[in-house]
């Protein structure tokens, strides 16, 4: 144990030095902490209650959301929602969570868990409530396949731990059979097609005999209903059942038990819908009533867009950042940005720059990433830049995009320079969470080109 | 021209099905056979000019195992025979005697080529890759990519290799053979659109496969633009490649 406060001690000493040095203290305290003590998950102690959100998408919304949510009780929360959900992360957490004596000051502990952390992270603790949001694809390197993170979690999940699942991601319903659960999910969406049109669509085929699933509806992906017509297998009914979405009042309703009650949502994209409803549920499920999660959602606030807009003269430039290798995630930004109204143009910065200087991007994830949504000739300009520019002209030859709508851009700082700037036409910049600064500084250019060209000045 | 696809309803990892996507951008005119998990594999009673089978899930593997094993002698007799089959990432190893995870057995592979897999979930091997293989007319580039959770050992890389590796793994980490050619029967491990990274594989192919003359691949020239870029890159001195 002398270790062990050693451990706990030195990490406490590097949160007071990173924030003397203006540095975030979300992981390397942790990183400090299991160098000292490979098991200091096991001895720091930890709040009585743990819940856990995992899934590929939308963790920390949801995380965000029941932290907030549980402000208004008298709880002490202890949350990850700026950190780390790692194991470095959640060492970081629970070290914060106790004082010198490593004595836990906190009543409940929300935790953003990385699905793939599962197995060094699950021996030191075991939540009381675990939500799956979903399960897709995500990095090949790492994640492999959606199915592989569901085997993970079944086996290194704790036989105590209840689960609040999205009953519309049936790969996420697969997790772990023998734990007890509940389900959330949406019962219609105007939206709702009963036809995938995204490349990725990983539930394509009963888990039971094999033959080909129909959906019934759907939202992305596989997430929606489906059934099989062979064997009868079908979307699990769900406790928690979001209906009559509502963009207007942005309130949708409830249906539990045969009572419906409305919650707010926090926004009218798909994946938010979901995060409202999967909120609504764990709370219900944590115990609180149905009149109490209406009033603690009702705090949440509202995103009216999940785009960071900037005006500069007569132009508009939308930030957006699409994580690099995630083909799911980049496609549901694709669709949404598709959707909206209005010429466009679009500059990709999803360049993983952390591979680029070690190795090399894999670049598979683009044929699973559904470019075709640009096809959309709303888009006058799609510039693609980086190491990869040249692989990304091509996919979008494949997605049928024109090529005389195509900039291939090798340097960043050609990239304002490449834009048309036309009125009436918004600029879309897409950047990973490699290219952060980098289109820091090229949002800078362009705005700074805008607001000259707006003045009717040299450019 | 008829191009059979295996089950790419759950063969379909990794952006795989864009090789199938690439050949029906480059050949117009030939009919794709899709066929389902549940259906009877075409060339298994009919002629056709390609197998396609891409990388799939552990589960899968054990699955598709199981539903060509009762078929295996027809198939060794079509790859004799000298069928084209282009077989990526995992889907190889249903080819080989058998599949272990940790030492542990998990199916019978068709066992057509003497190798075995052994795969650790709890590892991921990734690397870009470059190999070079000797279609006859000269030495050719190959390049991609491997995201895999082990590796393929036996005679059968030795004696037929696809490809010798120059970057990246080998077919194992000990040797640079890479993948097995015999016949018409291609196989590699390397994982993701390889066709679209690798027109000149897809030309060859098209040519001396399956007898399309003056016939260059779809977006010929920004594929090899992007092919060319890609040889150039990693083959940097000092190259780091696995991940």
């Amino acid at each position: 144990m002398i270790r062990f406060y050693i451990a706990l001690w030195a990490s406490k000493l590097s949160v007071i030095a990173l924030k003397l040095t203006g540095h975030n203290a979300t992981d390397f305290p942790g990183t400090v902490a299991l160098k000292l003590c490979p098991n200091f998950l096991k001895y720091v102690s930890k709040p009585s209650r743990i819940i856990g959100i995992t899934g590929t998408n939308g963790k920390t919304t949801v995380t965000n959301m029941i932290t907030d949510a549980l402000a208004a009780t008298d709880l002490k929360v202890l949350s990850n929602k700026e950190g780390s959900n790692i194991k470095t992360g959640i060492a970081t957490i629970f070290m914060k969570g106790v004082n010198v004596f490593n004595r836990s000051t906190y009543d409940l502990a929300v935790l953003e868990i990385d699905e793939r952390s599962a197995p060094v992270l699950f021996p030191y603790f075991k939540p009381e409530i675990l939500v799956i949001n979903n399960l897709t694809r995500d990095s090949t390197m790492r994640n492999a396949h959606p199915e592989f993170i569901a085997g993970i979690l079944t086996e290194e999940l704790p036989k105590t731990t209840k689960l609040v699942i999205n009953g519309d991601d049936l790969i996420a319903c697969s997790v772990a059979p023998e734990n007890e659960r509940v389900y959330f999910g949406i019962d219609s969406l105007d939206t709702d097609t009963d036809k995938c049109i995204n490349l990725i669509n990983d539930m394509r085929v009963c888990p039971k005999c094999h033959s080909k699933l129909e959906f019934d509806k759907v939202r992305y992906h596989h997430i929606g209903k489906v059934h099989c017509p062979s064997c009868g297998f079908k979307s699990p009914e769900c406790k928690y059942s979001g209906s009559n979405a509502d963009f207007d009042r942005m309130m949708i309703d409830i249906t539990e038990n045969g009572k419906t009650y409305s919650v707010k949502l926090i926004n009218d994209s798909v994946f938010n819908i979901y995060n409202s409803v999967c909120t609504t549920a764990l709370l219900r499920e944590m115990g609180y009533s149905a009149e109490d999660v209406v009033e603690m959602m009702s705090v949440l606030s509202i995103v009216k867009s999940r785009l960071d807009e900037k005006k500069a003269g007569s132009y508009t430039l939308i930030r957006q950042l699409a994580k690099d290798k995630n083909a799911l995630a980049t496609s549901r930004v694709l669709d949404y940005i598709s959707s909206r109204p209005g010429r466009k143009e679009i500059i990709m910065m999803m360049n993983c720059l952390h591979d680029t200087v070690q190795w090399s991007e894999n670049t598979c994830w683009l044929y699973d990433c559904d470019f075709e949504f640009l096809k959309n000739e709303d888009f006058v300009r799609i510039i693609v830049t980086g190491e990869r520019c040249l692989d990304y002209v091509l996919r979008l030859r494949f997605a049928g995009v024109d090529m005389s709508r195509i900039k291939a851009v090798f340097n960043y700082d050609d990239i304002a320079g490449a834009l048309k700037l036309e009125e009436g036409t918004d600029v879309y910049l897409l950047n990973g969470t490699d290219s952060i600064k980098a289109a820091d500084k090229v949002e800078a250019e362009i705005l700074e080109r805008m607001r000259k060209k707006s003045e009717g000045g040299m450019e | 021209m008829r191009i059979e696809v295996l089950f790419p309803e759950i063969c379909n990892l990794y952006g795989e099905l864009a090789n199938v996507r690439y050949l029906r951008e480059s050949l117009p005119d030939a009919e794709f056979v899709e066929t389902p998990f549940t259906g009877q594999p075409v060339f298994l009673t009919e002629d056709v000019d390609l197998v396609y089978m891409g990388t799939m899930t552990e589960q899968a593997q054990v699955l598709i195992s199981e539903k060509l094993m009762p078929y295996r002698d027809v198939i060794r007799n079509r790859i004799d025979d000298g069928m084209n089959f282009l077989i990526t990432g995992n889907a190889l190893e249903v080819f080989g005697k058998r599949i272990l995870e940790d030492g542990k057995h998990i199916c019978d592979g068709l066992g057509i080529f003497d190798f075995e897999s052994r795969r650790d979930k709890r590892k991921r091997y990734n690397c870009i890759y470059v190999g070079e293989f000797d279609s006859g007319e000269g030495i050719m580039k190959v390049v991609g990519y491997k995201s895999l959770f082990g590796f393929a050992y036996g005679n059968a890389f030795k004696e037929h290799a696809f490809l010798n590796t120059t970057l990246g793994y080998g077919i194992n980490k000990e040797i640079s053979e890479e993948g097995i050619y015999v016949n018409n029967f291609i196989a590699t491990y390397i994982t993701g659109p390889l066709l679209v990274l690798n027109p000149p594989l897809l030309e060859w192919i098209m040519r001396e496969k399956l007898g399309v003359e003056g016939r260059k691949p779809a977006f010929y020239d920004d594929a090899m633009k992007a092919y060319e870029y890609r040889v150039e890159e990693y083959t940097r001195p000092g190259k780091g490649w696995e991940y």
